[in-house]
């Protein structure tokens, strides 16, 4: 699989700070990849140097077919963090307008952008002014500008962090779509939204990547099998008998949950519920499980 | 369509969504109608006005049409030079503080064009204001005073005219560097004040300064000559704002956008 771009000692100072401290990555052609990191991570500043908004201090990004020096625009789309019009406009004369900015003709720009409008859902609203517009359907209108010319990478800055729950739903969904025909790299600090659309993953953490590659590869990594147990009284007294039957990775307790990270979670299983049985301990809640990618999440960024 | 008409064509459509297409025009026309009204009835207001003790003559000379014309340009070159430092000073640097820029220039539009379909857009809002201002204030003078030829007025229309596309090219300039429309609007006043004083007290230095061309507007209308330093001026300006053009399309290629 060919890359659609390449990036390699990606750098940036801002006032002699460095904000993004040499990436190294590429993005797969029909991905969708999420830029996950916590607020002030560098997502934004990356996706900003990636569609030429900023310069680099240092490294180079390659698109897949472009020389260097040759205009790589045509190639990308973009929705800003926070997107802004012209609000003397309608939804529909500015797709159009955007199209037209982007290479379609005329024609091809009433086309499309009556196709967009439909596709993000806000057909009835075309007509309307972009300033009576709410927060949801501007990010609706700011992702249909950014795949009006079929660019071949489309890049979202925090699609569905501004949105209620229904408008987070149908974004998501929406991404869902455009990922049959172009590939996305969309920056979330929400890991629920990442493993929902997406096939891989590039953590970044303080202006690193502290990890990635594909969501499978992740979960099979830091993923691990947990049970929870819970007893009448004082737990803690049972810790030590328990933790000597099978081979434990971890123990964490908190309150009177005792949780128990193993490798086998079969054979922990039956030895926690013989011995538990056998000496007829008031057990009161037994709970198996598996680390949730949050976990997974928490641990990088402490690394 | 090509990118440069969509881009001109967007502006021109802005500016009536603004209504910039009438409220321009109508100051420009308020600004011109003013000065032949009042000069010629100045006798009749302060009249009216009262406060003279009664029995007091009221001499006013008559001014003739050029002086008119003057007064005319002086209130184009004073308060009209304000309403397009006005107009203009957000053209881009509104665009980039919003934020707008950063959707806009994600999608493969030169720089060249966008500077220039702006600046070309500004400039045609400029010259039908100015002329249209201009053209009401003539009919005035005629009725009023005395018939001026058109080609004596289109002449000095087109010399002050130049002055006023030099203003207009430097509040672009400084639209390209900067983000706050106030400080542009703040920069190109100074700049343009600094200019007439300079030019004006070393005026036989800088006879080629741009800022010099509506002192020679006035000579040229007083003695219906063209004086010498006009075509240096004209060049002077003409150079001055292809070059200001350029360099704001290469500092605005330059800048970073977000």
């Amino acid at each position: 699989m060919s890359a659609v771009v390449t990036v390699s000692g990606l750098r940036k100072s801002f006032q002699n700070e460095d904000v993004i401290k040499g990436l190294e990555f590429d993005l797969t052609k029909g991905k969708c990849i999420a830029l996950l990191g916590a607020n002030g991570a560098g997502k934004t500043t990356t996706l900003q140097m990636l569609s030429g908004l900023l310069r680099p201090s240092a490294g180079s990004i390659a698109f897949d077919g472009v020389q260097k020096g040759e205009d790589f625009r045509k190639l990308i789309g973009y929705l800003p963090q926070h997107p802004v019009f012209y609000e003397w406009m309608s939804g529909r004369e500015f797709l159009e307008y955007t199209g037209m900015l982007a290479g379609l003709s005329k024609k091809e720009s009433k086309e499309r952008a009556e196709e967009l409008l439909e596709m993000v859902g806000i057909s009835n609203a075309k007509n309307r002014r972009i300033g009576k517009y709410s927060g949801g359907m501007k990010q609706r209108l700011g992702i249909a500008q950014a795949i009006i010319h079929r660019p071949k990478l489309v890049m979202l800055d925090e699609p569905v962090s501004a949105l209620d729950p229904f408008g987070r739903r149908e974004v998501l969904e929406l991404m869902e779509r455009m990922k049959k025909e172009t590939t996305i790299l969309f920056s979330t600090h929400i890991l629920n939204d990442a493993e929902e659309v997406c096939d891989d993953i590039l953590f970044l953490h303080k202006g690193e990547i502290v990890e990635s590659g594909s969501m499978k590869e992740l979960r099979d990594k830091y993923q691990q099998s947990k049970i929870d147990l819970v007893f009448r009284g004082e737990s803690d007294q049972y810790i030590e008998k328990l933790s000597s039957l099978v081979e434990i990775q971890s123990i964490s307790v908190h309150e009177n949950k005792i949780s128990f990270f193993v490798h086998n979670i079969d054979d922990a299983k039956h030895a926690f519920l013989r011995e538990i049985t056998d000496r007829n301990w008031p057990l009161l809640k037994f709970e198996i499980s598996k680390t949730s990618l949050e976990d997974v999440f928490m641990k990088v960024v402490e690394k | 369509m090509n990118l440069w008409m969509v881009l001109f064509n967007k502006e021109l459509v802005e500016m009536s969504r603004n209504f910039k297409w009438i409220w321009v025009p109508i100051v420009f026309i308020l600004l011109a109608v003013k000065e032949p009204l009042t000069l010629y009835y100045m006798p009749q207001i302060i009249d009216a006005l009262g406060g003279l003790p009664e029995g007091a003559v009221i001499e006013l000379p008559v001014p003739s049409a050029s002086e008119v014309l003057i007064a005319i340009l002086g209130q184009f070159n004073t308060l009209g030079v304000l309403i397009i430092v006005l107009t203009s000073m957000g053209i881009i640097a509104a665009e980039r503080k919003s934020g707008v820029a950063a959707i806009i220039l994600v999608k493969p539009v030169s720089y060249a064009s966008f500077v220039t379909a702006k600046w070309a857009a500004a400039m045609l809002l400029l010259w039908v204001s100015y002329f249209i201002g201009y053209v009401a204030s003539w009919y005035y003078v005629v009725i009023l005073f005395e018939a001026v030829p058109f080609i004596d007025f289109f002449q000095s229309f087109l010399l002050n005219g130049i002055w006023l596309s030099f203003v207009l090219t430097m509040t672009i300039f400084f639209n390209s560097f900067n983000k706050s429309p106030g400080v542009v609007g703040f920069i190109t006043i100074a700049i343009i004040i600094l200019l007439s004083v300079l030019s004006s007290s070393f005026s036989h230095w800088l006879q080629w300064s741009p800022s010099l061309l509506p002192t020679y507007t006035n000579t040229f209308l007083l003695s219906n000559e063209i004086p010498d330093n006009v075509l240096s001026a004209i060049i002077v300006a003409i150079i001055g704002m292809i070059v200001l053009l350029v360099c704001s399309i290469s500092i605005f290629r330059r800048k970073e956008l977000a």
